[in-house]
């Protein structure tokens, strides 16, 4: 009964959070939402007995992605309004087919049906949930089974990381760093020069 | 606990992409530590880094084989495909070291990126599961993304790289929706799992549609990825704001790799539901064979013209897998490895073309190439011939034999709009030749020596007319590594 | 070895022709007449290892083409035919190429010249070596390459660019023919490799093909196709009107391509081709027909004409008539003998003729010419000993051979070769009055040069000499040596049997062990046999003949001055038409070419109101405008592409659901 209670709360705030986060006028507002929404999605699978990947969620997706997107939007000065502008032209060709493409998925998910032997293919290589908790599972599958899928994902991640270098990093000619070991080695004979003028002669 | 005992020897098949990996990882170290750039280096190792990989899939075993809990699958299909990529990237990185220095864009992360988005590609063709296709894609697609884009001052390059990216990630969003739809009905991601119970399906005549729905949506990522019209809009764009090293990375590579990840889905995973993407990719092809031929009359810049041009080729290989048949996959096969060539070949032409130091790339700034640089002006005329089909130049063979594919199979419609198409491409292939050779010229292009492009153009050259010589070679190659993907009909 | 043979040339022609400016002319003169030299060694130790140890053998390089039931291999076909062939082709080139050397010394272009007669000889050598007719097809193609580009070697010249417009198009109807043999035959025989066809001919003795509801004997068919390819290759009457035109080319193309090789490819075929001949006699007759008529009609216009390099064109025209008639009679071998020999004496007066030229300030107007023994002695000499071979003088190679000939023709007892053998005899009698009017209005008599020209007279150097020396050799022993070879057989009388018996090596000497199975007659048609059974005066009269054109020329041009013209104004008429060449241009010119123009005009004009208005224009006009549509897509906008994007995604779902849902 609580579950169920605490199921149709958790999704219905997600959903709404998550049209507000398309349709607040001030971007700020919406970054938010968007972290309203990913706190949802992971009591959602609290509930589920994913403590594992609800924990995950909170902490990546609201503590490093959000926040990033709030930085982000805070310090680039975008005119959204202006951007929106164009945008309306376009809503009733995008509310067609976006309304198209709902009926049909609606039609296909009305009418889905399984496998018959998808009992047989979804069997789970993880043990049940009850005899060993999820993030033990998860490690175990995850370093044997899909450690190939890992790793490259890791190349992806790699990739990204060069990504952002490449496109973003620059030398700025003209920059000037501080060299201790030029200060300390400096000697007087690199800076004077003592000359001995006789009185009288002029420099 | 169930965890399989890792057993090192499961590495061996994956032993190239490993390699290459490593190799990236190891020269992008190298690169950070090289001052001014370093590119000379690093790109020389990268092309060193890829040929022993492309030895390592040539040495290696080709009978098929599973590994990474049948995550990772190496057979000669996969293998003869890789092989390709390797030797396109091969080129690519040849054509492009001299042009790099000279747009002053030499930095050793890109020989890197394109090590990174080869690897990549080589997992899409070893793909055995969704899960690892789409970790191949996306790592690919990455480094293409970034490369497209490498020249962040220019605002065209910027736009491309922009436009690529999000478009992309528009068709990977449909690309993990199908696949998500199929796990939805099948309950598994590996693609044995998906073919039995999909056959078994087909077998009874149940089969769902949501299965269906989701592998149009996953034929809809691939076409994008391979620019199949309509999913092409992107290409003339990227092609013509990238830098033209890219744009000829673009052109050679990528398409390789996603038509023999579309080959592997459609005759693997999918194989059972023949009936229903032969109508997605009749409709691909002919879309594609007619708009890379239509429009591609109208354009002025060459490499654009180009992007037009590889929308249409992209048509005529997808003719072949129309076919269904064996024949039809190792046409469509030779068909993408003359292609291939032949692009590398323009490709090394149009980075030729300067004029004081500066890049240009109207097809009018080829005027009069026939009195400054005749020997250019042969090898492309050489180069357009073959594109357009005409005989005895390789790409004749490469057209005839997907026809010959389809006509076996009965898709006469098909057969005559891809000719009429060819027949309207081959207008722009000639008026090049007709610009070089009969058109004077304002101001006569560069004269430079770039040993490596010239080495890559004139291969390019002696396979397009040698290829009738010795075509057995190639067409018995293609036809082993097709009959790999469908063992029933051979 | 025989790899080396075959690509030395071609290794030759790639490096002079690829690297041609990084060598310089130098270099290309040194790699390609390495090349040859090196090529001409290795076909006579290939001629010792296959003909004299008899061991033919054919050598699988790759596979070709397999489509279905038709395979085609690259395979080189090693055996006694083709290694005369190769022996003649590599030693004449060889000699060519050198020759060359001095002979363009002047020409920037040398470099290219000289890849161009390598890669000649390489096509020519896959003529000879293949291994099945669409490989042959390749070499004899190849040769029609190579020489439309050196008879248009000097661009500049309209007169050579005409020349080898006409070569080339005259070539591609033989060519035409020869094509429709290969299909025919893959047709009947369904394969196109010869040993295959060969072992199989016999059997199809009485197939016939249905064409237009006429039944025609199969094999008949096919010869008179492979025919039709020879007559164009080797100029024969009907197709010979571009060999003399062909003299516009430098002297040492017109040596080597038109006198000693490519214009053999004919007879080649036929030879090639003599297990399918042999069971068409009708083919033969008509073959022996047009031979002879080509060796008269070539020899009445040899007496006409002034230009030096004609005069030896028309002559080459004739020998070549005296070949086909000798393959018309089955004397195959008698062919190939003169073939060879005719390729040393031919590449010898052209050579000879060439150095004249050279020496001559490139005058080759025989009227302008004269009283120039003195300064150029060794290429008198030489040009002598040439001219005494191909008058079949006693003991020069040519009288070997063509006495064969006419011997042959004479025994084969058909009408035809009697006929055959008149015809060669009125020949023999015109060729050898050519030949000394052309000596003695080239080397005798007054000057008739501008002193200018006679001040510059000179010999020529060492490079070019040397090559003629060698052919001059021979022209003189290629007869006498190997007449045994290609004219004796175990079954022939008298002291061939004697021979046989001294030793071993001596019964190679031998037409039968010579050609072992490479060529194939029919006991009963065997004139080579029969030909050592003519009565003595058959043997004779060529001889006769010879020393009565010879006398009459000395007589005509040397003694009484004045008398030609008294002939000529005698025989008006018939010298107005052997000078205009039996009107062969001007009656094509009005039959074929005149016509074409017309109705190449008329369909033009057709084509481009009617035609191209609805067609290629009104197309082209419409795929611009579909271009211009399908443009205004492209607007560089992102979400318009997306936009595009999701349209075409969802239009396909949208099918499915229908289909799969909708019924």
């Amino acid at each position: 009964m609580l579950e169920t209670i605490a199921f149709y709360l958790f999704a219905t705030v997600l959903t709404l959070s998550a049209l507000r986060v398309i349709t607040a006028r001030n971007p700020v507002h919406s970054v938010l939402f968007l972290i309203l929404a990913f706190f949802n999605a992971a009591g959602l699978f609290v509930l589920l007995g994913a403590e594992f990947v609800a924990m995950i969620l909170v902490i990546v997706y609201v503590g490093a992605v959000a926040v990033l997107f709030l930085f982000v939007v805070m310090m680039l000065d975008i005119n959204f309004v202006e951007m929106r502008k164009g945008a309306t032209r376009y809503m009733p060709l995008g509310v067609l087919l976006g309304g198209v493409l709902l009926t049909e998925l609606t039609m296909l998910f009305g009418a889905w049906k399984f496998s018959p032997q998808i009992a047989q293919n979804a069997a789970s290589p993880t043990p049940a949930i009850d005899s060993v908790e999820n993030t033990h599972a998860i490690g175990a599958i995850l370093y044997t089974d899909y450690v190939f899928i890992f790793q490259v994902s890791g190349l992806v991640l790699l990739v990204a990381m060069i990504g952002a270098i490449v496109l973003t990093h620059r030398v700025r000619a003209g920059v000037r760093h501080q060299k201790v070991s030029d200060q300390v080695n400096r000697k007087i004979s690199d800076s004077m020069d003592i000359q001995s003028i006789k009185p009288g002669s002029g420099a | 606990m169930t965890a399989a005992v890792w057993n090192w020897s499961e590495i061996i098949p994956a032993l190239p992409e490993v390699f290459l990996a490593v190799s990236a990882m190891v020269l992008l170290v190298l690169g950070a530590c090289q001052k001014n750039g370093g590119l000379k280096l690093i790109g020389t190792l990268s092309v060193a880094a890829l040929a022993v990989a492309m030895v390592l899939t040539l040495k290696a075993d080709w009978t098929p084989v599973t590994v990474f809990s049948g995550q990772f699958l190496s057979d000669g299909f996969s293998s003869y495909m890789k092989i390709l990529v390797l030797g396109g990237l091969i080129a690519t990185i040849m054509l492009s070291m001299r042009y790099l220095v000279q747009e002053n864009m030499g930095r050793f992360e890109y020989p890197v990126l394109i090590l990174l988005a080869g690897v990549g590609m080589m997992i899409m063709l070893s793909a055995n599961s969704f899960l690892s296709l789409y970790v191949g894609l996306e790592l690919q697609s990455l480094s293409l993304y970034v490369l497209a884009a490498i020249r962040r001052d220019d605002a065209k390059s910027s736009e491309a790289g922009l436009k690529y990216f999000v478009l992309g990630a528009l068709a990977s969003g449909m690309l993990l929706f199908g696949i998500s739809l199929v796990y939805g009905y099948v309950g598994a991601v590996g693609f044995d799992a998906v073919a039995d119970t999909l056959a078994a399906a087909t077998a009874e005549g149940t089969v769902a549609p949501g299965a269906i729905i989701g592998m149009v949506f996953i034929l809809v990522a691939i076409a994008f990825k391979v620019s199949a019209v309509p999913f092409h809009m992107w290409t003339p764009d990227v092609y013509e704001g990238a830098p033209t090293s890219v744009t000829a990375l673009f052109a050679i590579v990528p398409k390789v790799a996603a038509i023999g990840l579309l080959m592997r889905l459609l005759f693997d995973p999918f194989v059972s539901l023949m009936p229903d993407w032969q109508q997605v990719v009749w409709f691909l092809s002919a879309a594609s064979m007619a708009w890379g031929g239509f429009a591609g009359i109208v354009q002025g810049n060459i490499k654009r013209l180009f992007a037009y041009s590889s929308i249409g080729n992209i048509g005529f290989a997808l003719v072949g897998i129309v076919a269904g048949t064996a024949d039809g996959v190792a046409a469509s096969i030779l068909y993408m490895t003359i292609y291939m060539i032949m692009t590398a070949g323009t490709f090394g032409i149009i980075m030729m073309m300067r004029r004081n130091g500066v890049a240009v790339e109207r097809i009018t700034d080829l005027a009069g190439l026939s009195k400054t640089h005749p020997a250019c002006a042969y090898a492309m005329t050489a180069l357009m011939f073959s594109m357009s089909g005409i005989p005895p130049l390789a790409g004749f063979f490469g057209k005839l034999v997907v026809f010959q594919a389809l006509i076996a199979s009965g898709f006469y419609v098909l057969a005559v709009l891809g000719l009429v198409s060819s027949v309207v491409a081959a207008y722009y292939y000639l008026r090049i030749i007709k610009v070089m050779f009969f058109d004077e010229a304002e101001a006569p292009l560069d004269r430079e020596s770039a040993p490596m492009r010239t080495l890559v153009l004139t291969l390019s050259i002696i396979f397009i007319a040698g290829f009738v010589l010795v075509p057995e070679t190639l067409m018995h190659t293609s036809q082993e590594a097709a009959a790999v993907l469908l063992p029933a009909n051979d | 070895m025989e790899l080396v043979a075959v690509f030395a040339p071609l290794v030759g022609f790639l490096i002079a022709f690829l690297f041609g400016k990084q060598i310089g002319p130098r270099g290309a003169q040194f790699v390609t007449c390495t090349g040859m030299i090196l090529a001409a060694v290795m076909s006579c130790a290939l001629f010792y290892s296959v003909i004299l140890q008899n061991d033919p053998r054919v050598l699988h390089l790759a596979t070709w083409i397999a489509a279905g039931d038709f395979e085609v291999q690259w395979a080189l076909r090693i055996d006694q035919l083709t290694v005369i062939m190769m022996c003649v082709i590599n030693i004449v080139s060889a000699c060519v190429h050198v020759y060359s050397v001095g002979y363009m010394s002047h020409d920037p272009a040398r470099a290219r010249f000289m890849a161009y007669l390598s890669l000649f000889t390489f096509a020519m050598l896959m003529l000879v070596t293949a291994n099945n007719m669409v490989q042959l097809f390749f070499g004899w193609e190849g040769v029609g390459l190579a020489s439309y580009l050196l008879i248009g070697f000097w661009s500049h010249k309209p007169s050579a660019n005409a020349a080898a417009v006409k070569a080339f198009v005259v070539n591609r109807v033989g060519d035409f023919g020869l094509l429709m043999a290969i299909f025919t035959t893959f047709v009947v025989f369904g394969t196109v490799q010869f040993d295959a066809i060969f072992t199989m001919a016999p059997d199809k003795t009485v197939d016939t093909f249905n064409f237009f509801g006429f039944e025609i004997h199969a094999l008949t068919l096919i010869c008179l196709m492979l025919f039709v390819g020879a007559v164009g290759k080797s100029a024969q009457l009907g197709l010979h009107t571009w060999l003399p035109d062909a003299m516009e080319g430098p002297t040492p193309v017109s040596a080597l391509i038109h006198a000693a090789t490519m214009v053999t490819a004919g007879v080649f075929l036929i030879t090639r081709f003599s297990p399918l001949f042999e069971y068409a006699p009708f083919a033969r007759e008509i073959v022996c027909i047009v031979g002879a008529m080509t060796a008269l009609v070539a020899a009445t216009i040899g007496l006409t004409q002034f230009d030096i390099k004609r005069v030896i064109a028309y002559s080459t025209m004739s020998q070549l008539g005296y070949m086909f008639f000798a393959l018309g009679v089955s004397a195959y071998s008698a062919a190939m003998f003169h073939l060879m020999t005719h390729a040393f004496f031919k590449a010898l007066l052209f050579l000879g003729a060439g150095s004249v030229i050279h020496a001559m300030s490139n005058e080759q107007d025989m009227r302008r010419m004269g009283g120039i023994w003195k300064y150029i002695p060794t290429t008198y000499v030489l040009m002598w000993v040439g001219s005494l071979a191909l008058a079949g003088v006693p003991f020069f190679a040519g009288f070997y051979s063509k006495d064969l000939i006419l011997e042959a023709a004479f025994a084969s007892g058909s009408w035809f070769g009697q006929m055959a053998f008149w015809m060669g005899i009125a020949a023999a009698l015109m060729t050898a009055f050519y030949s000394w009017r052309l000596i003695l209005l080239t080397f005798h008599g007054k000057p008739r040069a501008s002193a200018e020209t006679m001040a510059h007279v000179h010999e020529s150097p060492n490079v070019m000499l040397i090559p003629l020396a060698v052919l001059a050799a021979g022209a003189i022993m290629a007869g006498s040596m190997f007449y045994g070879a290609f004219a004796n057989s175990a079954t022939s009388p008298g002291h061939t049997q004697d021979i046989k018996h001294v030793g071993d090596m001596v019964s190679i000497w031998d037409k039968d062990y010579f050609f072992g199975d490479s060529i194939k007659v029919l006991p009963e048609n065997d004139s080579v046999v029969a030909a050592h059974h003519v009565p003595k005066w058959v043997k004779l009269l060529p001889i006769l003949a010879g020393a009565l054109g010879i006398g009459f020329a000395f007589v005509v041009y040397m003694f009484r001055e004045g008398m030609a013209d008294k002939i000529v104004r005698a025989f008006k008429p018939l010298h107005t038409l052997f000078y205009n060449k039996w009107y062969f241009d001007e009656l094509y010119n009005f039959l074929f070419v005149k016509p074409c123009f017309v109705i190449g005009k008329l369909f033009w004009k057709g084509d481009k109101n009617v035609i191209d208005g609805l067609g290629p224009d009104g197309v082209s006009k419409l795929s611009r405008g579909i271009a211009g549509r399908l443009g205004v897509f492209q607007t560089g906008y992102m979400f318009h592409y997306a936009f595009v994007m999701m349209i075409g995604l969802i239009g396909l779902v949208s099918w499915f659901i229908y289909r799969t849902m909708g019924s």
